[in-house]
């Protein structure tokens, strides 16, 4: 307990046991997290007791307005997608040991290089190879975004934690420098490029619904990317160099192949996210693009212990919180920016709880 | 002349709730623990600074009321990352939301108000010193208070016991534990002490440099200073000479615009970022082997196996 420093996660045992009375051992766990998130929503209670809202009413309107308006429900899946990739863009590199927080500079400069395919062949090119080359740039961005972290490793022993956090700003002062000047559609208006032209936009999965075909798009990449994980031989290689990478080293595989490979993968999967945002939800870049996005989508996947398909579960209850803050804002009066509070009180009170668990485990 | 002038007086001015902010980092991963909640201890310094000088007409007040908001926050983070061993990362992004919502929350209801904030005071002699004067001594008393912290800090740090006890929590935490002592203890007070630190960096954007409170206000600086740190290798004195330069860098747009040239602010501001990645890219494993060697193991093994 005062000894050992490292992080929680290094005693982590094997989820998947299978030991006799699971059901037994299952229900105080299940009891914790939702005695977790019952403290969370307390806490959030008193603080909009002081705010002069009525905390149960303030709940009913953000439940009701949140699952019981279709309009809303399909916000939730137009906000989850990018957090369902930029969260698998945690989860590859993670299998490798590897800790990306670059989601966030990722997808800007995935979004980035939509943008700038866009600018420079918008014109050009059919729309449907438009669509594609897009795709392709802003997979490339992001995943050269990664890269850098990669490199930056593998050649100069930088830790990628710390090169991905910063690449995050210099992503976003690229993209300020951008439209603010070099791709800025008028220098009067609101600093922002030019809309992305209508044929271009990403299609609606039901005429009238703003659903847009990139929540396929991400469920699809959760499979591949479980499959890539769990069925593959590069999958399991990078596991191996997770975890011992001596090990890894000694048994003939190219370690610093698959340090790159995992860490672009999971960059091309944000850049992804990040095209996906500007050609189905915002189409052009402004100042508050991406807007926490990549944050979001590391504790997201951090929720879901690196792992697909929980991964899933956790964007959308995100993506729910998320959009049941305008509920908050318009009923009750609150900042819809304190729906944070609400956010972060949940991943405290698991935090704290998660982590207890392994230490009495261990 | 007059450029470079208003330049490295605005690095200093600018400059100061980074170093600020990064003196607290330094504290914190000296001891082991990297905060990436600095940020959201910011901004609820600034908040809290601006709050209690608004109500209570003290700008003093107000600072001390940034310090316990800011300690208060990374107390929390090092509630959870020391004694509930959780992951550095996630509860230090948890912090940076939680100060998001908290500061929007109750932050709403002081945007545009008037705030008595600190004084410039031109200290006497000194500020008449051509060039240097302008620099250093035509400022806030919350920016002559860094002068006196930054030797201060690297005198405890490197000289008293305490800070013997905290650089080891943060290199060897086993032989800690073989003397007797708490690395708990020494941990959760340093992360907590430099929240405090952040907390007045805080204080030092919304009290003394902008005299404004609104949301995100702190906006990066937060990272800007655990840029700062890696930049300085873990030294005080040369987090001071680092946040000058990395305030001169956000300085130096403004200043060239109010002369009519038109620049554009956004590749200055990637500066401090862009220098850092630089400096770890050349130094490479030296600087590394330079970190406090428990927070190696934090990166080691910050991804789950």
């Amino acid at each position: 307990m005062t000894t050992s420093t490292a992080p929680a996660e290094v005693v982590e045992l094997p989820t998947v046991r299978r030991a006799p009375g699971r059901a037994a051992r299952l229900l105080p766990l299940v009891l914790r997290w939702v005695g977790a998130v019952a403290a969370a929503l307390a806490i959030f209670s008193v603080l909009l007791v002081v705010k002069g809202a009525d905390p149960l009413d303030a709940y009913a309107q953000m439940w009701s307005s949140t699952f019981q308006r279709s309009r809303s429900v399909q916000e939730i899946f137009v906000q989850m997608t990018p957090l369902v990739l930029g969260a698998l863009a945690v989860a590859v590199p993670a299998r490798a040991g590897l800790t990306n927080v670059g989601g966030e500079g990722q997808i800007i400069v995935g979004a980035v290089a939509a943008c700038g395919t866009f600018l420079a062949f918008g014109d050009q090119v059919s729309v449907g190879v438009l669509q594609l080359l897009m795709v392709l740039a802003g997979m490339l961005a992001g995943a050269l975004w990664a890269g850098l972290a990669a490199t930056l490793r593998l050649v100069a022993g930088v830790n990628e934690a710390i090169s991905t956090l910063l690449l995050n700003f210099v992503a976003l002062d690229l993209l300020l420098f951008l439209i603010y000047q070099p791709w800025r559609e008028s220098s009067t208006a609101q600093p922002a490029t030019r809309e992305l032209a209508d044929a271009a936009k990403l299609p609606v999965l039901t005429a009238g619904s703003r659903v847009h075909v990139g929540i396929v798009f991400a469920l699809v990449l959760v499979v591949l990317v479980q499959v890539a994980l769990t069925r593959t031989r590069w999958g399991f290689r990078i596991s191996v160099a997770g975890g011992n990478a001596e090990a890894a080293r000694r048994a003939g595989m190219n370690v610093a192949i698959l340090v790159l490979s995992a860490l672009m993968v999971g960059g091309a999967l944000a850049g992804l996210a990040g095209m996906i945002q500007f050609s189905g939800v915002e189409y052009k870049l402004r100042p508050g693009f991406g807007n926490q996005l990549g944050y979001t989508a590391f504790l997201a996947c951090w929720l879901a212990r690196h792992k697909p398909f929980p991964i899933v579960l956790t964007a959308f209850v995100f993506a729910a919180l998320s959009v049941s803050a305008d509920s908050l804002q318009l009923d009750s009066g609150v900042p819809a920016a304190s729906i944070d509070v609400l956010t972060a009180l949940v991943l405290i009170a698991v935090l704290g709880f998660t982590a207890n668990r392994k230490v009495s485990r261990a | 002349m007059s450029l470079v002038i208003d330049v490295m007086s605005g690095g200093v001015r600018g400059g100061t709730s980074i170093m600020y902010a990064a003196l607290g980092e330094t504290v914190s991963e000296r001891a082991g623990v990297i905060n990436l909640g600095t940020e959201g201890s910011m901004l609820v310094g600034a908040l809290s600074a601006y709050a209690v000088s608004v109500e209570t007409g003290s700008p003093w007040l107000g600072a001390l009321a940034a310090a316990v908001a800011g300690g208060a926050l990374a107390g929390l983070h090092a509630y959870l990352v020391v004694v509930r061993r959780a992951s550095q990362f996630a509860s230090g992004f948890s912090m940076l939301f939680l100060a998001l919502g908290l500061t929007s929350l109750f932050g709403a209801a002081y945007v545009g108000k008037q705030v008595v904030g600190f004084d410039q005071w031109h200290v006497p002699v000194l500020s008449r010193i051509p060039g240097v004067g302008p620099v250093l001594f035509q400022h806030d008393p919350l920016l002559y208070l860094s002068y006196v912290l930054v030797p201060l800090l690297w005198w405890m740090l490197f000289r008293t016991r305490i800070g013997l006890l905290l650089r080891t929590a943060g290199e060897r935490a086993d032989s800690l534990t073989v003397h007797g002592y708490s690395v708990t203890t020494m941990r959760v007070g340093a992360v907590t002490a430099g929240g405090m630190l952040a907390g007045l960096g805080g204080a030092h954007l919304s009290i003394a440099y902008a005299n404004a409170w609104f949301e995100n206000m702190v906006s990066g600086r937060g990272f800007i200073a655990v840029a700062l740190v890696i930049f300085a290798v873990w030294s005080p004195l040369r987090v001071m000479g680092g946040a000058y330069l990395f305030g001169m860098a956000i300085a130096l747009g403004p200043a060239l615009q109010a002369r009519g040239y038109q620049w554009n602010q956004f590749a200055l501001d990637a500066i401090p970022f862009v220098l850092t990645l630089v400096v770890l890219a050349v130094l490479g494993r030296r600087t590394l082997s330079s970190s406090p060697a428990e927070l190696k193991r934090v990166f080691e093994n910050a991804a789950p196996s």
